[in-house]
């Protein structure tokens, strides 16, 4: 416990340190920013509607922005990630459809080391909301399975930079991990009538990996032709959760394309002192 | 140290790869895989099998001894309607793309005690409104009368106005829910809340909480408010005709309303339904409705087996009164209004 207290203090007096630091030393904090796009296949399962697993599509469009913290850039990184996704899948008969809509929103924070030539590895943690819904037709009472959760998630990334022929390329692997939260499931045989009359019992549950599990593994290649970036790579999400004898698979794999540039804000009325530091997002 | 952190790593691998996805059974697209998927969904989610005494087990010993890998679908269907039969519920149907299983014995066992020709006949001369999935009109008696043939149709706040305003002389309200099949439950509550003053326990919805028979919700009570003001509310007696007809929200529309003073069930005890339903499947596609979720009265009895008329008020329909332009249920219900001995 001593040790634990000694190092907090520790770090809050090198957080001062470098605050103070940031005083005589104007350090400019370039945001990265993407915008992406996601099309491949999803698997979707959801007890509460069904006991049959739906295969399909799944398109999603992604936000993200990073940018090195302002207590201490050397070291600090945040992400931002905002989300949109549409799953869409057939039953093995063919003759039903069950459409998935996820909105998710995250924010984060890690530590990072450069640990070799063009290689960063981050690791910290984040926090995040998302919300959506199942939804199969032909059901009559129970069409809809609604989504719900707030996690705090372990976080990271590695980064390294290469070359491709000519072009600068930065691959970067981050995966995101729930730990805990709370999320939403209504009871094993409780109609979304019963919740409207009132009844708010047991709908929300602590989550852990035993009842909601989820990793979203996301590889990138950013290839660099000037001020903006390709961005292609790949993501796998598995959302698989467990409550009240409810269970829901969500397993997307996909195709990831889109832009990303690094961008700042700059004064050109203040000049910029030759002391001025750039701290990438990334790096 | 470099010990201590691979432990920690390998700790949280085993974590998640024994945490990760969780398994859902399946079963196979053959003959007996989908029996067996039928019957583990009704096992796992139908919420009456203690009410109506059914040994689900000894049903499955029954019926799964018919099912073979070499027999056509029309031949599984009909073993999967048979077993489903025993269930004795109008909630549960078993669709496929050639047929969809019924049990009609809940009320193909009972006279029908409607025929809405004779009453737009010999009642209106075929001069009635319709709005809001409602005919209405005022009989000859100086009574207002409202059909409401299903709680599907959702009427709109301003249609049940201009019904009720139009019938507003009336000395009595006869609603007629025979043959109504039911429907959605926000439209019994939108009715009800015409005919009440002040909040009533409508009744209890006790759910399944696990797979196991037994394993059910406290039962949570519900109410049901008065229409906002600025909306007509009916004052007078009514009576609410019936017949075994009368099911699933219809019927719950029913044991809400005989809550209400000055309210009279006139006709045939209802069909009951009070398992409100939920949708599955099997791996073939074929889909399969089953009651899930009980609904209580408002004194915690079930309702499954139909709500019986008002004392006194059980009448059937006279079929030779019939051939001569008489509804004997309705007659019953207007000579109760002329007879002065409602009040409210």
């Amino acid at each position: 416990m001593n040790r634990i207290l000694m190092y907090l203090a520790m770090s809050l007096v090198a957080i001062g340190n470098n605050l103070r630091a940031d005083d005589n030393v104007e350090t400019l904090r370039p945001v990265t920013a993407a915008y992406t796009v996601e099309l491949g296949s999803s698997h979707l399962t959801d007890t509460y509607l069904s006991p049959i697993k739906y295969d399909g599509w799944h398109a999603a469009f992604n936000y993200e922005r990073r940018q090195a913290m302002r207590f201490d850039p050397e070291h600090w990184t945040m992400r931002l990630e905002a989300r949109v996704g549409v799953d869409c899948g057939d039953n093995i008969a063919r003759n039903a459809t069950m459409w998935n809509l996820d909105v998710s929103f995250r924010w984060g924070m890690m530590r990072r080391w450069k640990v070799a030539d063009g290689l960063t590895l981050a690791a910290g943690g984040s926090t995040g909301i998302n919300g959506g819904c199942l939804y199969n037709a032909r059901n009559g009472n129970n069409p809809v399975s609604a989504k719900a959760a707030w996690t705090v998630n372990l976080t990271g990334y590695a980064a390294y930079n290469m070359r491709l022929w000519r072009l600068p390329v930065t691959l970067c692997y981050q995966p995101t991990l729930p730990v805990t939260g709370a999320f939403f499931s209504p009871d094993y045989g409780e109609l979304y009538y019963e919740i409207y009359l009132g009844n708010h019992s047991g709908l929300a549950h602590c989550a852990w990996w035993g009842n909601y599990f989820r990793l979203d593994n996301q590889l990138t290649a950013d290839i660099h032709f000037g001020a903006t970036s390709l961005r292609v790579g790949y993501r796998c999400d598995i959302l698989s959760t467990k409550a009240n004898e409810i269970t829901t698979n969500v397993i997307t794999h996909s195709a990831v394309i889109g832009v990303s540039g690094e961008w700042m804000s700059y004064n050109p009325s203040k000049g910029l002192s030759d002391k001025a530091r750039i701290i990438s997002a990334l790096f | 140290m470099r010990i201590s952190v691979i432990k920690y790593i390998l700790v949280i691998a085993v974590a998640l790869m024994s945490t990760s996805c969780h398994k859902v059974e399946e079963f196979a697209d053959d003959p007996r895989g989908n029996f067996e998927a039928l019957w583990t969904i009704l096992d796992e989610h139908y919420c009456f099998f203690e009410e109506k005494g059914v040994d689900w087990d000894a049903v499955h010993d029954r019926y799964a001894r018919r099912v073979s890998d070499e027999m056509t679908r029309e031949e599984l269907f009909n073993v999967c309607s048979e077993m489903l039969a025993e269930l004795r519920d109008g909630h549960t149907n078993l669709s496929s793309p050639f047929n969809t299983s019924y049990y009609r014995q809940w009320w193909s066992d009972y006279p029908q005690n409607y025929n809405e020709r004779l009453i737009q006949q010999y009642y209106f001369n075929f001069n009635y409104l319709s709005t809001g999935g409602c005919d209405y009109g005022l009989l000859n008696e100086n009574v207002g009368y409202i059909r409401y043939g299903s709680f599907s149709y959702t009427p709109g706040d301003g249609n049940i106005d201009n019904i009720l305003y139009y019938l507003r002389g009336a000395q009595a309200l006869i609603f007629d829910v025979r043959d109504n099949g039911g429907g959605n439950m926000t439209n019994v509550e939108k009715w009800v809340s015409r005919f009440i003053g002040q909040p009533i326990l409508a009744g209890y919805i006790s759910h399944k909480t696990g797979p196991g028979h037994n394993d059910f919700s406290e039962p949570f009570p519900y109410n049901y408010n008065p229409a906002q003001l600025g909306r007509i509310r009916w004052g007078k007696p009514v009576i609410v005709l019936t017949n075994r007809s009368t099911f699933s929200a219809a019927n719950n529309f029913v044991s809400v309303m005989k809550l209400i003073p000055g309210v009279t069930i006139v006709g045939a005890t209802t069909g009951g339904g009070s398992g409100m339903p939920f949708n599955s499947e099997l791996p073939n596609g074929w889909s399969i409705r089953f009651s899930a979720c009980s609904v209580l009265d408002a004194d915690g009895h079930t309702t499954e087996n139909g709500v019986e008329p008002t004392e006194g008020c059980a009448v059937d329909m006279n079929p030779q009164a019939a051939l001569n332009g008489h509804d004997t249920i309705l007659d019953f219900a207007i000579n109760l209004v002329q007879s002065g001995t409602l009040d409210r």
